[in-house]
């Protein structure tokens, strides 16, 4: 095991990492920005570095300045939490040059999948289900084999696309002549090549998406999936696990072929697999080869604690559980805390007055915030994350209901009054919403005023 | 306080104490032919304040005091480190120090270096002047935006 671990983030995740190698009883060293000093991971830390100027770049994307506080602090292994340099693979490879552990995949699989068309292949050819495409069509009749094959509706694109142009969308056959020509000439205007192939169009898709753990040796296992559709943006506001439209047989399939995709890789650590769920089938999205904000609802309904596996097999261990004993036991809800207006999404910062997380039985928040504090205008809105657990998904959402009741944060605006009124709402009750659904509420809520 | 060699110079001492209160400075050292004053506020100076340092692990007070890179930036010829690194005050371990408190510097010559990935990294005095501090000893860690030393400008 390390002796001192490095966290190179700042923020709830910060905390969190610094939560997990307390309880491994490793030492931390937490680095910050001059805009930072105050923060509760900083403050929370067996040590601290100051590594830059507020701007990220500056700091927390400083990879010199993070090697600096390494070696000044004695620092052996570095968690990089999610975003800022959790997805660099010549982070990974600096660590290593100076015979530092990144507690993480290898730079290879980070750079991997951090290339979208070569992620795409690398799944297809590890039998992860891709979204199904074609190459150039040439003529008519041979995209309308292939859409027939596929199913509609079909989107025909531009090989050279971009931008939204060259995109053209066939609901029914009788449509696709016209998106083929429309798409050409957009094309030939646009990119002066007029290459168009098909790809299966997802009108209501769900965001699903499956958590693996994996040992580096050939061992990996999946921790089921969560359901993220409901985004604004591509942001996700709430989570949850599992997902309310996925049933039994299809949990095991796709986390089967998720498992069984990542040994064949090698894979090591945490990683996610993101679909797009449509019909009772997936289609991949991305990998993300990190720990995600969401991993909280995972670890509510699975009792395992991600960020100390990661540790552990960032040291050398095997992983600690068989596939067979991954238990799910009951629902969990995330509902992320951002310094923004609840309706307009303008960022909030400024000072925190009153600051009240809500308790009791199955309620977890991750927040470093505190009364008192200011959130700096530099980095993310996200100020903390709401999780409630209970044995059902009706028992969480009145859990969910209660809790929203009891937080307090005052002095900025916050997305909590968003969560409050999106918990009576009839789609979000029973579950029934796609990735369309908040921003399309969200349009409707603006219309009535 | 704390005083180093035989006899001392009272007022000299309140003198500084003063320039302590006037910049905001947590320590001055200055040498001056063989005899050497530290005058020093108390607390404890150390990079990396941990939570155990601030006694608990309650939020602090919002009116707190600045910290102590602040402290020292209030100082118009502070020299604070651009990056995080360890300081050296020498180019070599058996060479003599870039400069000592006393020696007068031009704008742009090496005050110390600070090792960085395996690099050094020369640090220029940003003016013409007098070194009235220098703040870190030879193989001390520093974080970015720590003082260094304390140029005078004369």
């Amino acid at each position: 095991m390390f002796d001192k671990i490095l966290i190179a983030n700042r923020g709830e995740i910060a905390l969190r990492v610094e939560r997990a190698c307390k309880e491994l009883g490793v030492a931390t060293v937490a680095v910050h920005s001059t805009a930072d000093a105050d923060a509760m991971h900083v403050r929370l830390a067996d040590e601290s570095v100051c590594i830059g100027a507020p701007p990220a770049k500056d700091s927390y994307l400083n990879i010199p300045a993070i090697v600096a506080a390494c070696e000044i602090t004695g620092a052996d292994a570095v968690h990089p939490g999610y975003g800022f340099l959790a997805e660099n693979a010549r982070f990974v490879e600096i660590l290593e040059e100076h015979a530092l552990t990144f507690i993480g995949p290898s730079a290879e699989h980070v750079r991997l999948m951090g290339d979208k068309i070569k992620a795409k292949e690398t799944a297809r050819t590890l039998g992860i289900p891709v979204v199904p495409g074609s190459g150039p069509v040439s003529d008519f009749e041979e995209a309308r084999a292939f859409a027939h094959d596929i199913g509609y509706p079909v989107l025909v694109k531009a090989a050279a696309g971009g931008g939204g142009r060259g995109i053209k969308l066939a609901l029914f056959e009788n449509e696709l002549e016209p998106a083929l020509l429309t798409a050409r000439n957009e094309a030939r205007a646009a990119f002066g090549d007029d290459t168009v192939y098909l790809e299966k169009y997802l009108a209501h898709p769900r965001h699903i998406e499956v958590q693996v753990l994996a040992d580096g040796q050939g061992n990996a296992i999946h921790l089921g999936e969560r359901d993220c559709s409901l985004q604004r943006r591509h942001q996700k506001l709430w989570e949850e696990a599992p997902s309310p439209a996925l049933n039994e047989n299809e949990r095991v399939r796709i986390g089967e072929t998720v498992a069984e995709a990542m040994r064949e890789l090698r894979y090591r650590g945490v990683g996610t697999v993101e679909f797009l769920y449509e019909g009772g089938e997936f289609y991949f999205i991305e990998m993300n080869t990190r720990l995600q904000v969401e991993h909280t609802v995972t670890e509510m309904i699975t009792g395992l604690d991600l960020v100390i596996e990661q540790i552990r097999i960032a040291a050398g261990a095997p992983l600690s559980l068989r596939q067979d004993e991954v238990r799910f036991n009951g629902h969990a809800i995330e509902c992320r805390i951002n310094a923004e207006n609840p309706h307009t999404f303008r960022p909030s910062p400024g000072t925190i007055t009153h600051f009240h997380p809500p308790g009791g039985l199955g309620v977890r928040v991750d927040s470093g915030a505190y009364a008192g504090y200011t959130i700096p205008p530099y980095y993310d809105s996200l100020i903390g994350k709401l999780i409630v657990h209970a044995r059902t998904r009706n028992e969480c959402l009145m859990r969910l209901k209660r809790a929203l009741g009891e937080f307090v944060v005052d002095g900025i605006e916050t997305t909590i009054p968003l969560f409050k009124s999106l918990i009576s709402e009839p789609d979000i009750v029973d579950g029934n919403y796609d990735i369309h659904w908040l921003e399309s509420h969200l349009a409707d809520q603006g219309t009535r005023g | 306080m704390t005083q180093q060699g035989g006899s001392f110079d009272k007022d000299l001492i309140r003198e500084l104490a003063a320039l302590l209160d006037e910049t905001g400075l947590t320590e001055i050292e200055i040498e001056h032919e063989g005899r050497r004053v530290r005058v020093a506020r108390g607390g404890r100076v150390k990079p990396g304040g941990s939570a155990a340092d601030h006694g608990d692990h309650e939020p602090r007070e919002t009116s707190r005091g600045p910290t102590r890179a602040e402290e020292f930036i209030v100082h118009p010829g502070t020299v604070t480190s651009p990056m995080v690194g360890t300081a050296y005050r020498s180019a070599e371990p058996s060479a003599a120090p870039f400069v000592e408190i006393g020696s007068k510097v031009t704008a742009g010559q090496t005050l110390l270096i600070i090792e960085a990935m395996k690099t050094m990294n020369q640090i220029p005095s940003p003016r013409a002047g007098t070194v009235i501090a220098i703040l870190v000893e030879d193989g001390q860690p520093v974080e970015y935006g720590e003082p260094l030393a304390v140029i005078e400008q004369r």
